[in-house]
């Protein structure tokens, strides 16, 4: 059973065909990886799952349903979670409160009890931050919950965007080059972090990534993108011996 | 002592207005320009209700905040969901059309003439209970999940989006607290000065709440009310200074915010449990989002 299915996603900028009859599955609790040069359209391919951007055509299935452009922040509660290439945490929230802010549409409390202040909203409020601290404790990041974001060393600041994207609850985690950015210690912690929530959770992941390191040692499929096609998709073994795929990464032998 | 408690009466009433634009601008991060309109709107109304159909001040006032809401409904449903530069202008459009509104119908509002005799209900008490009240539900709001949300997507709309965020919903209800709080502000000065002219409500209004909060520190509803506090006694101050006193006043506003561009208090809020205990290894940035 694919807890994420798309089928023959187009998307197009002008003239720049960025994504081009784009098919994917993504079995639940499996990880599966994009690969591709940059350019190859595959933030794209997120931002079109995710609703950032429309389709131009082709269908998006979140565990059968259809989720072709719907607004973002539907699919975020039918559980699709996501990271940002660009790390986007939100400034003047503590660390505690960016994960909180996830929690926050799901939380019942209504504006009048959030003006006066009343019992249900100290409640609620007490078991949105327990819910954060959770989180924060499964990225390992619970000494730091009283911080400005921006206070984050880098990989503890990709880690607080996993931390938020799992607030939201999702069946399904979209990782943004994840390992973007790191030193080689905290490529190796991100990819036990990966494994684990993908064990303990049984969470179904999709990544982007440049990190081969990171790519070969998780998915268990990959999808490799070029000019917005897909050159080629299989196990990680087959991809690392497919002769178009070398060619679109090291180029031509003449 | 009488100038004392004017310039005291005016000060809680710019703190409830204050807080008001506080809550679009200080944590959603909208500019409105048109949030003058809103206390034009309370002060006409109510002062309407009072002196045409002897309507009490509990009363009026009520009905001036019912009035200010469904304006508020009427400009947000197509704005809200532009981006923000629009909501700027769309707002001043807006704020100039409830002005030129209450300068033509004369035989209502009594045009640039003005509207006298509304009775004289605000005293410096209900204008400090005001204002306190205010403040707490302002306060109830930002430590809230609405307050959260409100921040999140200020910083950063995109994202907050995809955190599940109904970014249209959450500015819908902070501009009509936002516009609520205002348009009480404006029946409260309405019922002060027992006159009101049109010109009053104009964009300068809403600009001078907006220069407030940004004084202030846009994190901070501390920063907000001394703010308000210090820029509506400041020409009282410097009225030795006659004409160059607006002068005086910009420049002072230009030199703190040049030298602290997040405002006097930045994120910094007084409260009691702050002072009780130390916050602990919080760090914080000097410069806002």
């Amino acid at each position: 059973m694919n807890i994420l299915e798309v089928k023959g996603l187009n998307k197009r900028f002008g003239g720049v065909q960025a994504v081009a009859d784009f098919y994917l599955d993504l079995p639940e609790k499996g990880i599966v990886g994009i690969i591709g040069p940059n350019g190859a359209g595959k933030t794209t391919i997120f931002n079109v799952i995710s609703g950032v951007y429309k389709a131009d055509s082709g269908q998006v299935l979140l565990a059968g349903r259809d989720i072709t452009n719907m607004e973002q922040h539907r699919i975020a509660k039918a559980g699709l979670g996501r990271t940002f290439q660009n790390i986007r945490l939100f400034r003047g929230l503590s660390v505690a409160e960016n994960v909180m802010t996830a929690i926050d549409p799901l939380t019942k409390y209504n504006i009048f009890s959030a003006l006066l202040s009343l019992p249900g909203k100290f409640r609620a409020e007490r078991e949105a931050r327990e819910k954060a601290l959770h989180y924060l404790e499964l990225v390992d990041l619970i000494a730091y919950k009283d911080w400005q974001p921006e206070n984050l060393p880098y990989g503890l600041q990709r880690r607080l965007e996993i931390a938020r994207a799992l607030a939201t609850g999702p069946r399904v985690l979209l990782l943004d080059e994840p390992a973007a950015g790191l030193n080689p210690k905290e490529v190796i912690d991100l990819i036990e972090l990966i494994a684990r929530l993908n064990r303990d959770l049984g969470l179904a992941i999709l990544l982007i990534e440049h990190r081969m390191e990171v790519v070969m040692q998780l998915c268990q499929y990959i999808y490799v993108q070029n000019f917005g096609k897909t050159l080629a998709s299989g196990p990680p073994a087959a991809i690392q011996c497919n002769e178009e795929v070398i060619k679109a990464y090291l180029g031509d032998e003449e | 002592m009488e100038l004392l408690a004017s310039v005291l009466t005016f000060t809680a009433i710019n703190v409830v207005a204050v807080t008001g634009v506080f809550i679009l601008t200080g944590l959603t991060g909208l500019f409105s320009l048109g949030q003058g309109a809103f206390m034009g709107i309370g002060a006409y109304v109510a002062g309407l209700m009072a002196i045409k159909y002897n309507f009490s001040f509990p009363l009026a006032a009520c009905g001036a905040v019912v009035v200010g809401l469904i304006a508020a409904v009427i400009v947000g449903l197509p704005t809200i969901r532009l981006r923000r530069d629009y909501i700027s202008l769309v707002t001043l459009g807006f704020g100039e059309a409830i002005a030129a509104l209450l300068n033509q119908s004369v035989n209502i509002t009594g045009g640039a003439m003005g509207l006298s005799g509304i009775p004289k209900q605000t005293t410096l008490l209900l204008a400090v209970t005001s204002a306190v009240i205010c403040l707490l539900l302002v306060w109830g709001f930002k430590c809230s999940r609405y307050g959260r949300q409100c921040l999140a997507l200020r910083s950063d709309e995109l994202a907050a989006r995809s955190m599940g965020i109904n970014v249209n919903q959450v500015k819908m209800v902070a501009f009509l607290l936002s516009a609520a709080i205002t348009t009480y502000a404006g029946v409260l000065y309405g019922f002060y000065t027992t006159y009101v002219e049109p010109v009053m409500f104009g964009w300068t209004k809403s600009a001078e709440w907006i220069i407030m909060v940004f004084f202030g520190g846009i994190n901070s509803l501390t920063g907000a009310v001394v703010a308000s506090a210090l820029l509506t006694g400041l020409p009282e101050i410097l009225r030795a200074a006659a004409e160059w006193r607006i002068v005086a006043y910009c420049v002072i506003v230009l030199l703190i915010l040049n030298f602290k561009p997040t405002g006097l208090f930045g994120e910094y809020e007084i409260s009691l449990l702050s002072l009780l205990r130390p916050r602990g290894n919080r760090i914080r940035e000097g410069e806002g989002s």
